[in-house]
């Protein structure tokens, strides 16, 4: 990139499964708030405004138009760009493209979901050809299930480790006073919980959420003249994965996929061979317990088939030496168009110290986020404490 | 701006009422190929970008982009969907290749409007809870936009019915066109009204369609073609949601992207630095306010303009010399094909409705109703 | 600051937003559909450059960038390559109503096919009578009563040979 993008800023709402006391602009508005107030800014000082979230889950078209009072877009530049569940973070990109070409100097990316607002799982199975494989109605909960069927056959994991990672979402999410699912659960409760599509049960699986998460990056040297401490992006990369080939569930694949693909091209411009040495921190898109395995075999924080031994030896609870999604993830809470992004501003927060009660009990100076969405895309992005990292 | 950014290749489909014989990926991939195979260019060598353009709602399928990221190139690689209109995409294709993230951009906006309804689509961009229970559309919308504009600057039904009397008529040289003809003031004015005082012939009709662009870094733009089309300027500006927050009349969110474009591309009098306009008219009316927030005319001067053939095909400055949106073109494509338009007369490559020796266009686009969010976007040969 | 509870009566609006589509198939869809239906064969396409042999059929193969060529004949018997019992009555969004649950669906590899196919499964939705890598084949409407579009599958079944 021409020029160096700091995140200068950023805000969320509390996440939840009922916002019966505001519409779509109040609650958007609620986390545009939270992201000035965090970067001692007004919206005067916002050059351009960039929104995205999941098209129509909310049943509005061109919502970025409907919104514009609670974003703050009313005589801004701006625009509206959608590529699924990774779009939080493709907007998060997108703003970089904008600081980084040099026409504007400090950017508001918005990412939501009012996910009560329309039938969520109806237009997720909608993710499908409408000729072909949408009558099944599997939305994602059935994709999961068949990424989890396929893991256990493949590598010999059970439904033990799928629970586990299930308790750690959400005793990390206890510590996040924005998550959702906060619940004090035990891996016989998962266990226990009601079955959705198997091996899938209600505690594998991510929440429908209500929320918003905003932030604001800026230039160089805006962000060393008004931020004490900003977060540098030092690396993005997207890879979206063609249409009819969901290769993701069948774990035992050797092909060039989205996941592995995108991580080595991150770790190539970056310098990484160990990126569980490298990174300190990773908030990763796990719409499903099987997912966060997965991701870490595909990001090579272990090797294939070895995803579920690293939540056996807890290596990446928040106080272990590789922790994973502290914030509590997707698991915990789901917004889906704010997802994304929250995984972004999670880490962002755990680089500057202040994730609060959830922040890791270690030095953080870089981190490396992912996300999940379409037919197998994905956004990686990685941040540094300072310039030099 | 220190680095600029070129159109190297424009590829459309003939528009048409409806193409039952494509799906919406394989309608995107007649553009795709013919603009690849127009500049030479391959997808794995040359393109790191793809950026294309339409709505999951138009496409009856969600995250719709699933659909053409097999066309376009997505595969293990970065395509991302503007949910607009395309001069957006180009505005945003643009801003990618200037942050020096990507060096060739392929550009795609494909939309099949005969494959739903228009006006339940357009229904759903209303807000839920205020406004659209009213029922209204975009053309209802549109009715009460010309209304108030006629109102307010005194604009005659006759100024309207003679945009789509010159537009239709130029639309008879473009060979993508596909609602075209010779018709008088009297036949327009004649034509069943929908929404008053909007009639059939004031409203761009359900188009199924597809258009592709290249764009490319100063360097490969150079590389590619002898003669590439420089973005010069660009500018985008959303105005208030509620019509009733906005004067009608007015287009104060246009006036914003052209201020922001024109500042750019250091143009200070619009009227005379620019040589032609391929703009966003989805109703006749359109085309009048536009041109005065493009700055072409004072406030309520845009009748009296069209009653001048000023903005004929041989005026001082052709205005939508294609046939514009009247001349049958899909939404969300609408934008990119007046880019695509404005690209081709640059290039002297607009065969029979080529204007003379254009240096200077501008291209503008419009999302949501009554043109709430505006983008504009300014091309020229040097 | 939490979100306080709030003092005002609150009203939520009901919508149903119901938009109707006639999708084209496409030429590539086109075919698979009419072998389907009239000759109960399942047709995939092959990448002139890798040999991938995709189904459903396409116009262009994503991974080389080129078009794809030459038609495959598959099946009908396959591979299951993970399956899933689903207990929830998501809407099916092809009818607006949902399935009765439970119900087992899964992902199938056809013989000859580098792609999987989603389909119901005419098995005992029970954990222990299905497994990954178990054989089956695809049991299609009667001839007479096909339609052209997938639901012409009924579902994939056990090979009883096994």
């Amino acid at each position: 990139m021409k020029r160096n993008v700091a995140i200068i800023g950023g805000g969320q709402t509390y996440h939840a499964a009922r916002r019966h006391d505001v519409n779509q602009v109040e609650m958007v508005n609620e986390a545009v708030r939270a992201a000035l107030e965090d970067a001692r800014m007004t919206i005067d000082e916002i050059d351009t405004v960039l929104v995205g979230n999941m098209e129509f889950f909310e049943g509005t078209h061109m919502t970025d138009c409907w919104l514009v009072d609670g974003t703050g877009a009313y005589g801004k530049p701006g625009l509206k760009i959608t590529t699924g569940g990774t779009v939080g973070a493709t907007i998060v990109c997108a703003g970089a493209h904008h600081v980084a070409s040099g026409l504007f100097d400090t950017v508001l990316c918005i990412g939501f979901e009012k996910q009560e607002e329309g039938d969520t799982g109806a237009i997720l199975s909608g993710v499908a050809h409408p000729l072909y494989g949408r009558s099944m109605a599997g939305a994602a909960v059935g994709y999961f299930a068949m990424m989890g069927t396929s893991y256990m056959a493949a590598w010999g994991a059970t439904e033990i480790h799928s629970a586990m990672v299930a308790v750690k979402a959400r005793q990390n999410a206890r510590k996040n006073k924005y998550a959702h699912l906060k619940l004090d659960i035990t891996v016989e409760d998962a266990l226990n919980s009601r079955m959705l599509a198997y091996p899938i049960r209600m505690l594998d699986m991510c929440p429908a959420s209500n929320g918003a998460c905003a932030m604001i990056l800026a230039d160089e040297k805006t962000a060393k003249d008004r931020c004490k401490n900003p977060v540098w992006i030092r690396a993005m990369d997207t890879a979206h994965n063609e249409q009819f080939e969901l290769d993701w569930r069948d774990v035992t694949t050797t092909k060039p996929i989205f996941s592995r693909t995108s991580a080595a091209r991150v770790y190539k411009q970056l310098g990484v061979n160990k990126p569980a040495d490298y990174f300190d921190v990773f908030e990763i898109y796990e719409p499903a317990t099987w997912a966060e395995m997965v991701w870490y075999e595909d990001l090579e924080l272990c090797g294939p088939g070895e995803g579920f031994k690293l939540i056996e030896e807890k290596r990446t609870e928040i106080d272990g030496p590789i922790p994973v999604n502290p914030s509590g993830g997707v698991l915990s809470t789901n917004c889906i168009g704010a997802s994304a992004m929250l995984r972004v501003w999670e880490a962002a927060l755990q680089i500057r110290g202040d994730a609060g009660e959830h922040q890791v009990p270690k030095e953080v100076r870089r981190a490396l986020t992912t996300a999940y969405g379409g037919t197998n895309w994905t956004v990686l992005t990685a941040l540094s404490r300072s310039l030099d990292d | 701006m220190s680095e600029r950014v070129a159109i190297v290749g424009v590829a459309q489909t003939k528009f048409s009422p409806k193409r039952a014989d494509v799906n919406y990926s394989e309608m995107a991939y007649e553009v795709i190929a013919q603009a690849l195979g127009d500049t030479g260019l391959t997808i794995e060598r040359d393109i790191d970008n793809a950026i294309s353009c339409s709505h999951d709602i138009w496409d009856g399928q969600t995250i719709s982009d699933i659909g053409i990221t097999d066309v376009i190139g997505g595969h293990l690689r970065n395509e991302e969907k503007m949910a607009m209109d395309g001069s957006t995409a180009v505005y945003y294709a643009a801003i990618g290749i200037l942050s020096g993230e990507f060096d060739c951009t392929l550009v795609l906006a494909h939309t099949k409007m005969s494959q739903t309804s228009r006006n339940i689509v357009n229904n759903t961009a209303f807000d839920p809870i205020y406004t659209r229970l009213l029922g209204l559309d975009f053309t209802s919308a549109a009715a009460l936009q010309a209304a108030r504009y006629m109102h307010a600057r005194h604009i005659t039904d006759r100024q309207i019915a003679k945009v789509v009397v010159k537009n239709l008529a130029n639309a008879l040289h473009n060979p993508v066109a596909h609602n075209k003809g010779r018709y008088t003031i009297e036949e327009v004015l004649a034509a069943p009204v929908v929404a008053a005082p909007l009639r059939e012939m004031d409203i761009a009709p359900d188009t199924d369609g597809a258009v592709a662009l290249i764009m490319a870094s100063e360097e490969k733009a150079k590389r590619i073609t002898p003669s590439p089309v420089w973005v010069l300027g660009l500018g985008t500006s959303y105005d208030a949601h509620y019509l009733g927050d906005r004067d009608l009349s007015e287009c104060r969110a246009l006036e914003q992207a052209a201020a922001r474009a024109y500042r750019m591309a250091g143009i200070t009098d619009p009227a005379r630095d620019i040589d032609v306009i391929e703009l966003g008219e989805e109703f006749s009316y359109q085309e009048l306010l536009w041109l005065e927030g493009l700055g072409i005319c004072p406030r309520g001067e845009a009748g009296r303009l069209i009653d001048s053939g000023f903005t004929a095909i041989d005026g001082d400055l052709p205005v939508n010399p294609s046939g514009g949106l009247l001349s049958g073109v899909p939404a969300n494509v609408a934008g990119l094909n007046r880019v695509a338009e404005a690209a081709l007369q640059l290039r002297g490559d607009a065969e029979g409705h080529q204007v003379h020796n254009p240096r200077i266009a501008v291209a503008q686009g419009h999302s949501g109703f009554c043109g709430q969010h505006q983008c504009v976007i300014v091309l020229g040969r040097e | 600051m939490e979100p306080e509870e709030p003092k005002q009566e609150l009203i939520n609006i009901p919508i149903t937003v119901d938009v109707p589509y006639r999708f084209a198939a496409g030429t590539y869809m086109a075919k698979f559909l009419v072998e389907l239906r009239d000759n109960g064969k399942f047709y995939g396409i092959k990448c002139p450059v890798c040999k991938r042999v995709q189904m459903p059929p396409r116009i262009v193969c994503a991974a080389c960038h080129v078009k794809n060529t030459e038609w495959v004949e598959l099946g009908p018997e396959g591979t299951l390559v993970g399956f899933t019992i689903m207990y929830l009555p998501l809407t099916d969004p092809t009818t607006g109503k949902p399935h009765e649950p439970p119900f087992s669906y899964g992902s199938v590899r056809l013989d000859g096919s580098d792609s999987v196919l989603d389909h119901f499964l005419n098995i005992e939705p029970k954990v222990e009578k299905i497994r990954v890598g178990m054989r089956v084949k695809a049991v299609l409407r009667p001839r007479e009563q096909r339609i052209g579009d997938l639901s012409d599958i009924l579902y994939f079944e056990p090979i009883s040979r096994q």
